[in-house]
């Protein structure tokens, strides 16, 4: 999947999840940036993405996100 | 030697001098000793088990780095966790089990003399524990590069100004320091000193004369009514976080001096507007360690549940973090009520924000100030049962609060003291939280004002600070 696709894929999850119509992501947007991301939706989010790109991450992978640049990088490599 | 003994204020400025006289390349060593030689004077006889846990970890971390294979990695990673948790298990919890044992086959009708072992909990045990489970996870997460030099471990782990009651730090942040130390810097002195002096008075002058008022109402609840326990209620979070804090900006402003950062544990805790906000404000080394290394692999584990396993995760997380507090009920209560707070507001989040932002309230003024008391209060009350000595005093707090008016009882000279200092502490954190320390005394490029400043804080530790050689809360821990 193109990473364009990704992205687009990813803001409808990231809108829903923290309820802001209007955020946009990039690659060095993190927890700082985004008004209620904090540890316990930031579950959530991971769980939403897992069903709607069908993947599955690992613990690791979870702590060495840390930032949407990453997490775009982890979903790439999955979805090879 | 704690930081309010004479002992302390001789020891630190010789090791400040003896620090910047040694060549760099000695003064990690130079540290190492005087941790060892501050906790020996501490605790003698348990500086054998410190040394057992900076060993355990050394090697146990060596070894996860230096193979490939996966379950081997995870079966050095858990034997050392599992290692060096058995004595902090052992001295916080075999005594309550013990009598809960006995007292169990007493109620039998069984008489049988269970040997009854009193140790004194090892100084300073869980946060060191917390520290080397910390370091050892993260190198199996490939977080940090392993430490070869064994001195630094040990010096990570038992680096005195942390030792005590944290700030719990990380071998992110601290190793890397501690190979580099940096060169004499008088800036990091006199910031470092400035720390501390606000420590010290936080602790001295405000959660030491709180303490004796809490103290005393405690002592004797029987013979309070609603209205005192309602205001010692009240009292307790700012005692707390006057104590830890203070305890904090020491053990900070310690470290400074000595040129090394470490993290904050307070951020202006008063202001927080929900209970999730609280818990990124208070003891925030703690909680950090706790959603790093607990909640996160938890959640991780339950998320399939969605919502249902998060709240799992969370409440266990605080049902742990009371145990860690506490083998008692009340800590557990504690820890269940934390939880419950933020199930709560998890499973209300999106209506909450969505009406938030339909009204406009995220800058209204009068609102967040409505949240920030809401959540004072809600934390306030679950403090009563990390206060209340069991339960039924616990309910009993409740019930009288609820139903018993009166007279309230004022030892005014130790409250209007410890209630001035407190309005300084709370002053300083409204200029820190919604002005950016703009008005900082200490921070004054008036000389004349920021010298004024020092002294006269200085003034309020000697004149009106509680020198009867009082503990911190937080070494009972």
């Amino acid at each position: 999947m193109e990473k364009e696709a990704i992205v687009s894929k990813l803001t409808v999850i990231f809108r829903n999840v923290f309820t802001s119509s209007d955020l946009i992501l990039n690659d060095a947007l993190s927890a700082n940036d985004v008004d209620n991301w904090d540890s316990l939706t930031h579950m959530i989010l991971i769980n939403e993405i897992e069903v709607q790109f069908d993947i599955k991450f690992k613990l690791k992978e979870l702590n060495k996100m840390k930032n949407v640049g990453d997490l775009i990088e982890i979903i790439q490599t999955k979805l090879m | 030697m704690i930081f309010t003994s004479l002992n302390f204020l001789l020891f630190f400025p010789t090791l400040v001098l003896l620090f910047y006289l040694t060549p760099i390349k000695w003064r990690s060593l130079l540290l190492l000793v005087a941790s060892i030689l501050f906790y020996l004077n501490l605790s003698p006889v348990y500086l054998l088990l410190l040394l057992g846990v900076g060993i355990a970890t050394y090697s146990f971390t060596k070894a996860i780095a230096n193979t490939k294979n996966e379950k081997k990695k995870y079966t050095f990673l858990m034997t050392n966790v599992i290692l060096i948790l058995l004595p902090l298990f052992f001295f916080k919890y075999f005594g309550a089990i013990n009598n809960y044992c006995f007292s169990m086959l007493s109620q039998n009708g069984l008489h049988w003399p269970l040997p009854e072992l009193k140790f004194l909990l090892p100084v300073g045990i869980s946060f060191y524990t917390f520290v080397a489970i910390g370091y050892t996870i993260d190198v199996y997460n490939e977080e940090v590069e392993v430490e070869k030099d064994f001195g630094i471990v040990m010096l990570f782990i038992s680096f005195f100004p942390l030792i005590l009651s944290g700030p719990i730090e990380r071998a992110g942040n601290m190793l890397p320091q501690f190979k580099n130390l940096k060169p004499i810097s008088f800036d990091n002195i006199t910031a470092g000193l400035k720390l501390m002096l606000w420590g010290y008075f936080m602790k001295l002058v405000v959660a030491d004369r709180l303490g004796m008022y809490i103290d005393s109402v405690y002592n004797n609840i029987d013979n309070h009514n609603g209205s005192t326990l309602l205001l010692t209620t009240a009292l307790y979070p700012f005692q707390v976080y006057t104590d830890l804090g203070g305890y904090s900006l020491i053990a900070i402003g310690t470290a400074k001096a000595l040129g090394l950062e470490v993290m904050q544990n307070f951020r202006r805790p008063f202001f927080a507007t929900s209970m999730a906000d609280l818990w990124r404000r208070w003891h925030i080394s703690l909680i950090t360690w706790l959603t790093d290394y607990l909640y996160t692999p938890m959640a991780f584990h339950f998320r399939k549940y969605k919502m249902k396993g998060i709240m799992l995760a969370l409440i266990l997380t605080f049902l742990i973090s009371g145990i860690w507090h506490g083998a008692a009920l009340t800590f557990i209560f504690w820890g269940f009520m934390q939880g419950f707070y933020l199930c709560i507001e998890l499973l209300t989040q999106k209506r909450r924000t969505t009406w938030e932002q339909k009204h406009n309230l995220n800058n209204n003024m009068f609102y967040l100030v409505a949240c920030m008391i809401l959540t004072y209060i809600l934390f306030s009350a679950s403090q009563i049962f990390g206060r209340a000595p069991d339960l039924k005093t616990a309910f009993s707090v409740f019930r009288k609060i609820f139903s018993e008016r009166g007279n309230l009882f004022l030892d005014i000279t130790t409250l209007s003291f410890a209630i001035l200092g407190l309005t300084l502490v709370m002053l300083k954190d409204i200029n820190d939280e919604f002005f950016n320390n703009k008005y900082s005394l200490f921070s004054s490029k008036i000389g004349a004002i920021r010298y004024s400043a020092y002294l006269t804080v200085l003034f309020f530790i000697i004149l009106f600070g509680v020198f009867s050689g009082s503990s911190f809360i937080y070494f009972q821990f």
